[in-house]
């Protein structure tokens, strides 16, 4: 089992507003809290279901690149108003059933309000990208964008990110797009083929006891 | 569609070309084993026509040479004997059809018609039962997402979707999808049940895999109309 990290935080900027102290207290709160479900579970199912639990602030380049395309104007104001996730956490487990177990405990947080959450696990996006997205508020503070997902669409995700920004990308972009679309659709059947096995020999544990 | 005739004898080999290319096939010739087994692996036919009797390498060999390489393409095997001994021994090699000489060249023409046809009407590519659209040849079961499925899930689910009319027993399944060599447990027709119910969840279907082991296993569509009246 890994603990949370947090990478270095960001140079503050303009585009921050003053914030970014508020934001790094708001990012360790909410990894706290995330550390407590984790310790919560491990000591009533006797095993933690995260795999690894990242937290990041969006360095101030990343943070006005994305106003920019997204037609945000590039203050503090509109940035904090439209972008969701300057502050952002990503958990990962290795079980797909998991990854819903995770998520109703960071619902039932003390303090926890969800802005909105979408399920891009059962409405998968067209290039094949799945997750569990939430944007939260803990005790009325900054909110933050937390992911969650398994470990197979952590690995598609990496791939198709570093996709994504390369600009000088060599080949065919179709035939990259569409292969990539299969791997992502064969990893989520494995997950699914894994959790079956997994549930499987958890009714055969239960009928023994 | 492109034919292979292979034959030693030229006037027949020249003369089963001009019918065949008057029939609307494209030809190539070859006139022994070797030759014949050099282009089939150069280029693709959609069938051939060996002479058994041939210098180099014969037309058994060349056609057993063929099979172990992996092609499948259909074969017509020619031959001046009739023996039945040649025949048997024709059709283990690997031949789809066996037509001794003489014979009626409209008998040849319906021979190669039918072998071509076999492997051109192999079936559809793409399977749709419900809300659930199976393709074939990318092993892809979509409905409103999508997932790969494995080769054992692929045919397991394209036997249901075929006979979604009837239920079909564990025993009929197992031969089908696993094979009759008995190596598989009575465990894994469970688990691959179990398999496909998870993918149909996943991409947001409403096809059920419903029945049991006595009554036989059938996929059933239910749209949410309301609530299941045989749960209630």
């Amino acid at each position: 089992m890994t603990e949370a990290t947090m990478p270095e935080p960001p140079a503050d900027d303009a585009i921050f507003g003053g914030r970014l102290p508020a934001l790094r207290d708001a990012l360790a709160q909410l990894l706290a809290s995330i550390e407590s479900i984790r310790h919560e579970l491990r000591e009533t199912r006797g095993e933690d279901p995260v795999e690894h639990c990242l937290g990041r602030i969006k360095t101030a380049g990343s943070l006005r690149e994305k106003c920019l395309r997204k037609g945000v104007e590039p203050t503090a104001e509109a940035a904090f108003r439209h972008i969701t996730d300057i502050v952002g956490v990503r958990v990962v487990c290795a079980f797909l059933d998991d990854v819903y177990l995770v998520r109703d405990r960071i619902a039932a947080l003390p303090g926890m309000v969800i802005e909105e959450e979408t399920d891009y696990i059962r409405h998968v996006k067209p290039n094949g990208y799945r997750s569990y997205h939430m944007v939260v508020s803990l005790d009325g503070g900054p909110r933050a964008e937390v992911q969650l997902r398994t470990i197979s669409m952590d690995t598609w995700a990496a791939l198709e990110h570093q996709i994504k920004y390369k600009r000088d990308l060599k080949g065919d972009l179709e035939l990259i797009t569409s292969e990539l679309k299969r791997c992502a659709d064969e990893l989520a059947s494995t997950d699914l083929s894994m959790q079956t096995i997994r549930n499987m020999i958890s009714a055969g544990e239960e009928a023994q006891q | 569609m492109r034919l292979l005739v292979a034959d030693d004898t030229r006037d027949l080999n020249r003369a089963l070309t001009a019918l065949l290319e008057r029939s609307g096939y494209e030809v190539v010739s070859a006139f022994d084993g070797q030759e014949a087994v050099d282009r089939v692996l150069g280029e693709s036919f959609d069938g051939i026509i060996l002479d058994i009797m041939m210098p180099r390498k014969d037309g058994l060999s060349a056609l057993r040479e063929l099979r172990e390489r992996g092609i499948e393409t259909p074969v017509l095997l020619l031959t001046a004997k009739s023996q039945v001994d040649d025949r048997v021994r024709g059709l283990d090699a690997g031949a789809d059809d066996y037509l001794p000489k003489p014979f009626a060249l409209k008998e040849l023409l319906a021979r190669v018609r039918a072998m071509t046809k076999r492997r051109a009407d192999s079936g559809p590519s793409e399977l749709r039962f419900g809300d659930i659209r199976l393709d074939l040849g990318s092993s892809e079961l979509s409905a409103e997402n999508s997932v790969r499925l494995s080769v054992k899930e692929l045919e397991l689910l394209r036997l249901l979707m075929m006979n979604a009319d009837r239920p079909l027993g564990p025993a009929f399944i197992l031969g089908q999808v696993w094979g009759e060599d008995g190596q598989t447990g009575p465990d894994v027709l469970e688990l691959y049940l179990s398999y496909l119910r998870s993918k149909l969840d996943s991409v947001a279907s409403d096809v059920r895999i419903e029945g049991s082991d006595e009554e036989g296993w059938c996929l059933r569509s239910r749209p949410a109309l309301g609530p299941d009246p045989d749960k209630a």
